[in-house]
């Protein structure tokens, strides 16, 4: 499903040159469940963003579901991300200024799903994380565990073939943190591939493969089925 | 979607209420003085455009080259109308407008009337829709009347005044006029508005006298052939002019004497509609509310940088505010929205904030209307909203607004990347030049409001407490038209009252006339009937010779007075002694016997021209200056009056304070130097209001700033000048910038005014060589 080869991604300022990905390769197949780990800076997140189509690499391939994507416009994105990736993050990032129905919504306005099929989706995904009865609560009268599963609601109600999950435990104590990584085992079982990246040893051991990385490039991949 | 984005954006602005009530309040104001502006505009462009054949009517206008210079002059006299009328193809019709005043009595009451006198195809030409009446012929008779509805109501209580009897002086005593028609109101954008019509006197004499093609005191409008072209009928008119006049032109030269390069001059023809707004051609001489398109430009100038800076309030205040709204653009982003549904997004939201605004600015007008109205001299109604044009006027201008004050923040915001805004990399400290610009930009075009309406309060201070060269404290004026003799028996008769000081009788309106002063040169000149009291009332003080003085029976019939204005125009040296000969009157023949100061009879803006005082017995007084003492205003009031009653019973009495009236000249510049002082007001509120907003903003993104300094000993004092300096830096910055321009601007309008000054110097000057000709 993901080939990438060689990619290459510096940040530079004025004085100084980073380098996030330095030549990494690697490739993940569909329904496969991925942790990426490693320590801060070793470009874990920035890997996670060219994946996600929401950054650009300065060289390399990026072949997805055998389309090269890497070189893609702002609107072509767009439009890939929109069908095919679900996004989950550490810290949420759900609107504020939306209730949960609606924030479980938007992607599907966005993919222009007709009303009453969305209402159906956005229903039958709610129920599925057990958080229909919070559905005109706005995020911050939530739980950080409660505000999670909204927001894997959200990266599911699409029905994306791929979902990519920023330290998705990271802000939440082990109980919800558990909660939230069987509702990805779940998906993951259900056909969908995911890509996470995490701090966590414990929430890696849910995946299928581990893959270690220092200074943009692979060390080891680690084989847990 | 379009539902997911108005919740967005309502919540957006019920959870901000600073910055909603902020960009509300402000663009609101801004869209009230333009829709406020844009009614004054519109009223302006559609002024008298409401006659039938308004575009085929023209007023006959003339210019004429003299001093190497061309004058033009709206003037015209008995023949031009009839004559071109039945001579040039391509005129169909004509109508003559002349202004008068007329003593109308009313049971006992005598009171003086302003009317117009008009030929019989005034109703014909315009459209004044009559209550009652037949249009065509309610003219015909001498001695028929049309009254207005107010004026039926006025004298008789009723619209229905058909048939009705209304008494007109004619000389001593009371005439009656039958009553032919009552017309509606005239519309409030109509250049001619009457209380009275009375048909055009014209004797069968005037009519055929070829001397009367150069005696200009009326307005006269033709009807032209619909598709006739213009040029052709102003040349055949010329044509006509100078076959039909030509002889008259050169007896007049060779009895009264000219100017070396005066010409026959020509006749033009000029749009009924270009009166309004025309400076130089302006409706006047019984046209009334003429208007000087400046205004339109001031007040549209002012209408667009209110509206502006309501604009900048809202795109600073958006981007200002963009920092918190960064992390929803990136979801937006991360869940599949692409920029031009996010531009759409805020574009949709400042649309929103503009219709709120909109909506706003609609109630405001309606409040503010009554004020405006009395300031601008008009009288808009709110109806005037319900006109198919201004409606799509106003939507293009919430359109342009929306546009205006969204643009920039959709581009700006649909551009984050979602990367940087959702890892809290963003920030948009950076140096910010548009913001600080777009400060700047606010405050110079404050500063510069309020120095231009510094500019007009200096300017007007100039025009009413300037010293005038006369005193004009305490002094009563009383209008009546009488005889000299009549004059004597009033003055004596007043006289007896100690309450009262001196009387000065003087000519009504301001009469112009020109005499030779040797063979070949003649001078243009204000023209005064007084008696011996009117420069010591006054306070006039004599420069040369002597008063006018009943010592020297002989001073009414061949001495006069003249100003010092007047001598240097003669180039006399001594002028005492010297001659004014009245070529049009018999020659007659006067000597120079005294000078006196010049001082500003006319009002401060226009300039100090030469001044003839006579005693002259032929010319009729108009009116009484009657100095009182000072605090016996009520006691003199009633003496005046009483002694008025009975010794001119056939005038009517109305009386002002001298001062009151010079004042009063001013009315127009004390009402725009109003509204320029609301307009400078409001923009410095709104641009207040929007850095207000900023720095609410701009405190709250540097709280974790203000800890931190705390935390390291700052002291409030510090923290407060920290906060402000920058944004008094900026509003320091507009200032500098602003000065400059404003000077120029002053200047710019001082050369306007001069060149106004100038023009009516010259208009004074226009040439009516051979007659005198009375404008009020």
């Amino acid at each position: 499903m993901i080939k990438i080869k060689d990619l290459e991604k510096i940040y530079r300022t004025e004085e100084v040159e980073t380098i996030a990905l330095n030549k990494l390769s690697m490739e993940v197949k569909e329904g496969e469940f991925v942790a990426v780990m490693g320590p801060s800076g070793c470009g874990k997140s920035t890997l996670l963003n060219i994946l996600g189509l929401l950054d650009d690499s300065d060289n390399g391939s990026f072949i997805f579901n055998g389309v090269e994507v890497g070189k893609f416009n702002e609107r072509k994105r767009a439009e890939m991300r929109k069908h095919n990736i679900g996004f989950v993050f550490q810290s949420f990032n759900l609107i504020d200024e939306l209730t949960v129905y609606e924030n479980v919504e938007l992607p599907l306005i966005y993919t222009g799903v007709k009303t009453a099929d969305r209402k159906a989706k956005v229903e039958a995904v709610l129920d599925k994380m057990k958080i229909m009865h919070r559905r005109n609560h706005y995020p911050q009268q939530l739980s950080g565990g409660q505000q999670q599963r909204v927001a894997v609601a959200r990266a599911v109600v699409n029905n994306p073939k791929l979902i990519l999950a920023d330290e998705p435990t990271g802000n939440l104590d082990s109980s919800n943190g558990n909660e939230v990584m069987e509702l990805l085992t779940d998906l993951n079982e259900q056909g969908t591939t995911i890509i996470m990246v995490t701090h966590s040893e414990h929430d890696a051991r849910f995946s299928h493969r581990i893959i270690r990385m220092l200074d943009g490039q692979t060390v080891t991949e680690n084989i847990l089925v | 979607m379009i539902k997911n984005y108005f919740i967005i954006a309502w919540r957006n602005l019920s959870r901000h209420k600073t910055y909603s009530i902020i960009n509300i309040a402000g663009l609101g104001i801004g869209l009230a003085c333009a829709m406020l502006i844009l009614l004054y505009v519109k009223d302006e462009v559609s002024f008298d455009n409401f006659h039938e054949k308004g575009d085929n009517i023209y007023r006959i206008v003339t210019q004429t080259k003299y001093d190497g210079a061309e004058h033009k002059d709206s003037n015209t006299g008995l023949l031009q109308g009839p004559r071109f009328a039945k001579n040039v193809p391509g005129i169909q019709t004509f109508v003559r407008v002349q202004s008068y005043t007329e003593d109308i009595k009313n049971g006992s009451e005598i009171q003086s009337q302003d009317l117009l006198y008009v030929d019989s195809s005034f109703f014909s030409v315009f459209t004044f829709p009559l209550l009652s009446g037949n249009a065509a012929t309610c003219l015909t008779e001498p001695h028929s009347i049309v009254l207005s509805e107010d004026a039926a109501k006025k004298h008789f209580g009723t619209k229905e005044a058909v048939g009705k009897v209304v008494m007109i002086r004619e000389g001593d005593k009371f005439v009656p006029f039958k009553v032919t028609a009552v017309a509606k109101r005239c519309p409030q954008n109509s250049s001619i508005k009457f209380d009275v019509l009375l048909p055009i006197k014209e004797s069968v004499e005037d009519a055929q006298n070829n001397d009367n093609w150069f005696n200009f005191y009326l307005n006269t409008f033709v009807v032209l052939s619909p598709g006739a072209n213009i040029q052709n009928v102003e040349k055949q008119m010329q044509k006509f002019y100078v076959q039909d006049a030509g002889v008259t032109f050169k007896q007049m030269i060779a009895k009264y004497g000219g100017r070396p390069d005066e010409t026959m001059g020509s006749y033009h023809l000029q749009p009924y509609t270009d009166m309004h707004m025309n400076t130089e051609l302006p409706a006047q001489n019984g046209l009334v509310n003429a208007s000087n398109p400046i205004y339109s430009y001031i007040l549209s100038g002012i209408a667009l940088f209110v509206l502006l800076i309501a604009c900048i309030n809202f795109v600073n205040l958006t981007v200002a505010r963009s920092v918190k709204r960064a992390k929803e653009i990136g979801i937006r982003k991360v869940v599949g929205g692409d920029r031009q549904q996010l531009i759409f997004q805020f574009l949709g939201e400042s649309f929103l904030l503009c219709f709120i605004a909109f909506t706003l600015a609609l109630l405001l007008v309606q409040l503010i209307l009554p004020v405006f109205n009395d300031l601008a001299n008009k009288a808009l109604a709110l109806s005037y909203l319900f006109d198919a044009k201004l409606i799509a006027i106003y939507l293009l201008l919430l359109l342009f607004t929306g546009l205006l004050a969204g643009f920039y923040p959709a581009l700006v915001l649909s551009g984050y990347k979602p990367v940087e805004t959702l890892y809290s990399r963003f920030n948009l400290t950076g140096k910010n030049y548009l913001q600080k610009s777009l400060v700047v930009l606010q405050f110079a075009l404050a500063s510069f409001l309020i120095i231009g309406t510094l500019t007009i309060y200096e300017q007007f201070n100039f025009l009413t407490k300037t010293d005038l060269g006369y005193d004009d404290s305490n002094i009563v004026v009383v209008n009546a038209d009488v005889t000299h003799k009549d004059a004597a028996v009033f003055k004596a008769e007043l006289l007896k009252n100690p309450n009262i000081i001196d009387v000065a009788p003087k000519n009504g309106g301001q009469w112009r006339t020109s005499a030779k002063i040797s063979n070949d040169s003649s001078i243009l000149f204000s023209y005064e009937t007084i008696d011996e009291s009117y420069f010591q009332t006054f306070k006039i003080p004599l420069v040369q010779g002597r008063n006018f003085s009943k010592a020297f029976p002989s001073d009414s019939t061949n001495s006069v007075l003249v100003n010092e204005a007047f001598v240097k125009k003669a180039g006399w040296k001594n002028p005492i002694g010297e001659t004014v000969n009245f070529f049009y009157n018999n020659n007659e023949i006067y000597q120079v016997v005294g000078v006196v100061k010049d001082h500003h009879y006319l009002t401060l803006d226009q300039k100090i021209g030469p001044q003839l005082f006579t005693m002259k017995h032929d010319n009729w007084y108009g009116n009484f200056n009657i100095k009182i003492k000072p605090g016996s205003e009520t006691e003199s009031l009633k003496y005046i009056q009483k002694t008025f009653r009975q010794t001119l019973p056939l005038s009517p009495y109305s009386y002002i304070f001298k001062d009151d009236q010079r004042i009063s000249d001013y009315e127009s510049e004390s009402k725009w130097k109003q509204i320029i002082f609301f307009g400078a007001v409001l923009t410095i509120f709104i641009s207040c209001i929007g850095l207000f907003g900023l720095s609410v903003l701009s405190a709250e993104k540097r709280t974790k700033e203000i800890g931190i300094r705390k935390v390291l000993g700052a002291s409030v004092h510090s923290v407060v000048t920290t906060l402000s300096k920058d944004f008094v830096k900026l509003v320091c910055m507009a200032l500098v910038i602003a000065v400059p321009l404003a000077w120029l601007a002053a200047k710019l309008v001082i050369l306007i005014a001069i060149a106004t000054v100038s023009f009516q110097a010259v208009k004074a000057a226009i040439a009516n060589p051979v007659k005198s000709l009375r404008t009020e």
